[in-house]
């Protein structure tokens, strides 16, 4: 029994190595082009390896685009978003699990709705409204709109409610105050789905395409995934250098995943099943 | 009279305590909720109202055309064929990413050595974590008839080039081979999760009874699982449904149309021709859709929970 399952069993191993091997492919091919020149890629005779391997895109990269104002760009959008988010959830959440007041029963039921919004329903009059406060095309139009995260909140109150009543009213007799007991207390008891919150978030702040696309216009405004697309230019095609800022862009992220993997899988089954 | 007092007291010291959660309630959810509603409520309504005018940001004079927008959409071959496109998209991405995350997953999960076990899982999340825009990048270099892996793998193989986004049949087919790269890892770990988490005792008592592998799948598997895919499957649809970047990097809508999906036709109508109003109808069609698609999910998926 156990012999015959063996040979289906090494089938199976090899098909997923095999299968799991080619989704890496992509990003070899993104490393394997960046070191190729322009000509070279868009040559019909073109071979997979480079040829004459060259860093003329890195330094098209680094030399003539403002490409760590990007970096910065997104770096600080997506900081700022992602600890407002946190904060924003996490009281929010704490507020909805253990607090009775009027109305809680709409104002949740309206933000579980909300989540099922599409954004191109809400993208135009957003901006419209982002237009009349006078921020479009500054970074604060990227942040503005995304401080208050509607999942986040659900996330923390179906933690939050699982916390025993006596922890909260212990610390209530002790005299602490209700927003001590919430930082104090609430806060280090769901610090798992607060750190895959936060990765989650900052991801999705990072990597937002259509958004930025709408409001942002200036060069040095342009966030990330903004600036890779500009180097896509209609009139020029630069692959070499789209993939050597796409190299430049990845390695950092990969980093960080491999530094944070198991909070990222963590993370992302927590969200996943509750 | 001295129990009265006790008692009196011990009201008041209650009554202060619910004044402070009041307050507390108060000064930090108001705040929120008034964020919240101006950036997400808010909006909902606008756009729906917009949707009745001949609304453009550019234009001083916005008059009121009730349903006309709603008249023109029908008539619209564009429009329909974006819509179109969104389902084709939803129905043939839709059903790949969950059948192929489901049966990896079933794969991973019985991968005996822990290390393997972990490499694969990582191998097949790394996609996910790459910039949508960026990975629309690289696969459109790719595709590209000259030079591209595809076709340098096909002349590999002595077959004539293929133009894989410049052919109306195969260009979405190959937008959605991209989509299925960047996001199957996180379905993949989803359900790998759902399996984990359902107990070894269910097999066992099946296996005592003599069950089969297909009928193991059938009758434990996929019922106790159906909770996770419920969800995973709600929100890939929501999602499928609003795919945008990968078509307006790859191909913005072309070859003839074959690859405009709705969510691109509405940018391009409200932030390209300035058409807000008209463009406001399409996406309050699209919320109408996904909104009773998700409805009867659930429905479906509720009824079935039952087991």
């Amino acid at each position: 029994m156990r012999r015959r399952l063996s040979v289906g069993y090494a089938a199976m191993v090899a098909g997923l190595l095999i299968l799991g091997l080619m989704m890496v492919v992509p990003y070899l091919w993104m490393v394997l082009s960046s070191l190729k020149s322009n000509a070279e890629i868009l040559s019909a005779h073109s071979t997979i390896l480079p040829r004459h391997p060259t860093l003329a895109g890195f330094n098209m990269v680094l030399t003539q685009a403002p490409f760590f104002r990007w970096l910065w760009n997104s770096l600080i959008t997506s900081t700022i978003i992602t600890a407002v988010t946190l904060f924003t959830s996490a009281i929010s959440g704490y507020i909805f699990a253990k607090f009775e007041f009027r109305a809680k029963k709409v104002l949740f039921f309206t933000l579980l709705a909300s989540m099922m919004v599409p954004f191109a329903v809400v993208m135009i009059p957003t901006y419209l409204i982002v237009a009349r406060m006078g921020i479009v095309d500054h970074l604060s139009s990227i942040v503005v709109p995304s401080l208050i995260s509607a999942f986040g909140i659900f996330l923390c109150r179906q933690f939050i409610e699982s916390l025993p009543r006596d922890l909260l009213e212990a610390a209530r007799i002790d005299g602490a105050g209700e927003f001590r007991i919430f930082a104090a207390i609430v806060v280090p008891q769901i610090r798992p789905v607060m750190s895959a919150l936060g990765i989650f978030t900052f991801m999705a702040a990072w990597n937002n395409y259509l958004w930025p696309l709408i409001v942002l216009n200036d060069i040095d405004r342009m966030t990330v995934p903004l600036a890779l697309v500009f180097f896509n230019g209609r009139h020029l095609q630069n692959w070499n250098v789209v993939m050597s800022a796409g190299v430049l862009i990845m390695v950092p992220v990969l980093v960080v995943f491999f530094i944070f993997q198991k909070q990222f899988v963590k993370g992302l089954t927590l969200t996943g099943l509750k | 009279m001295h129990h009265g007092a006790a008692w009196t007291s011990e009201k008041r010291k209650r009554s202060v305590q619910k004044r402070r959660e009041t307050r507390f309630v108060v000064v930090w959810l108001t705040p929120i909720m008034v964020v919240f509603a101006l950036f997400s409520i808010l909006p909902v309504f606008w756009g729906i109202g917009l949707s009745f005018f001949n609304y453009s940001a550019l234009s001083v004079h916005n008059p009121f055309t009730g349903l006309a927008n709603y008249q023109r959409i029908l008539r619209d071959p564009l429009v329909l064929k974006a819509i179109g496109n969104t389902f084709q998209f939803v129905l043939i991405a839709v059903p790949a990413n969950l059948l192929s995350t489901l049966v990896i997953a079933m794969g991973v999960n019985a991968v005996r050595s822990r290390v393997l076990k972990n490499t694969l899982r990582t191998l097949f999340f790394l996609p996910t974590i790459a910039p949508v825009a960026g990975a629309a990048l690289i696969w459109s270099t790719m595709y590209n008839l000259n030079g591209g892996l595809f076709n340098e793998i096909l002349g590999f193989l002595s077959i004539g080039p293929i133009k894989w986004l410049g052919n109306p049949n195969i260009a979405m087919l190959s937008v959605i081979l991209t989509t299925l790269w960047a996001d199957v890892g996180y379905n993949i770990v989803i359900f790998m999760a759902g399996l984990d988490a359902i107990p070894d005792v269910f097999y066992e008592a099946a296996r005592m009874d003599g069950a089969r592998r297909w009928y193991l799948l059938r009758r434990v598997t996929l019922p106790l699982l159906s909770r996770t895919t419920l969800f995973v499957t709600v929100m890939t649809v929501i999602s499928y449904f609003q795919m945008f970047t990968q078509v307006q990097v790859m191909t913005n809508g072309d070859p003839q149309n074959a690859t405009r999906v709705l969510t691109l036709h509405i940018y391009t109508a409200a932030f390209q021709y300035m058409d807000m109003g008209y463009a406001s109808t399409m996406a309050t069609t699209l919320l109408v859709i996904t909104f009773v698609i998700s409805l009867v999910q659930l429905r479906i998926g509720r009824s079935r929970w039952e087991y």
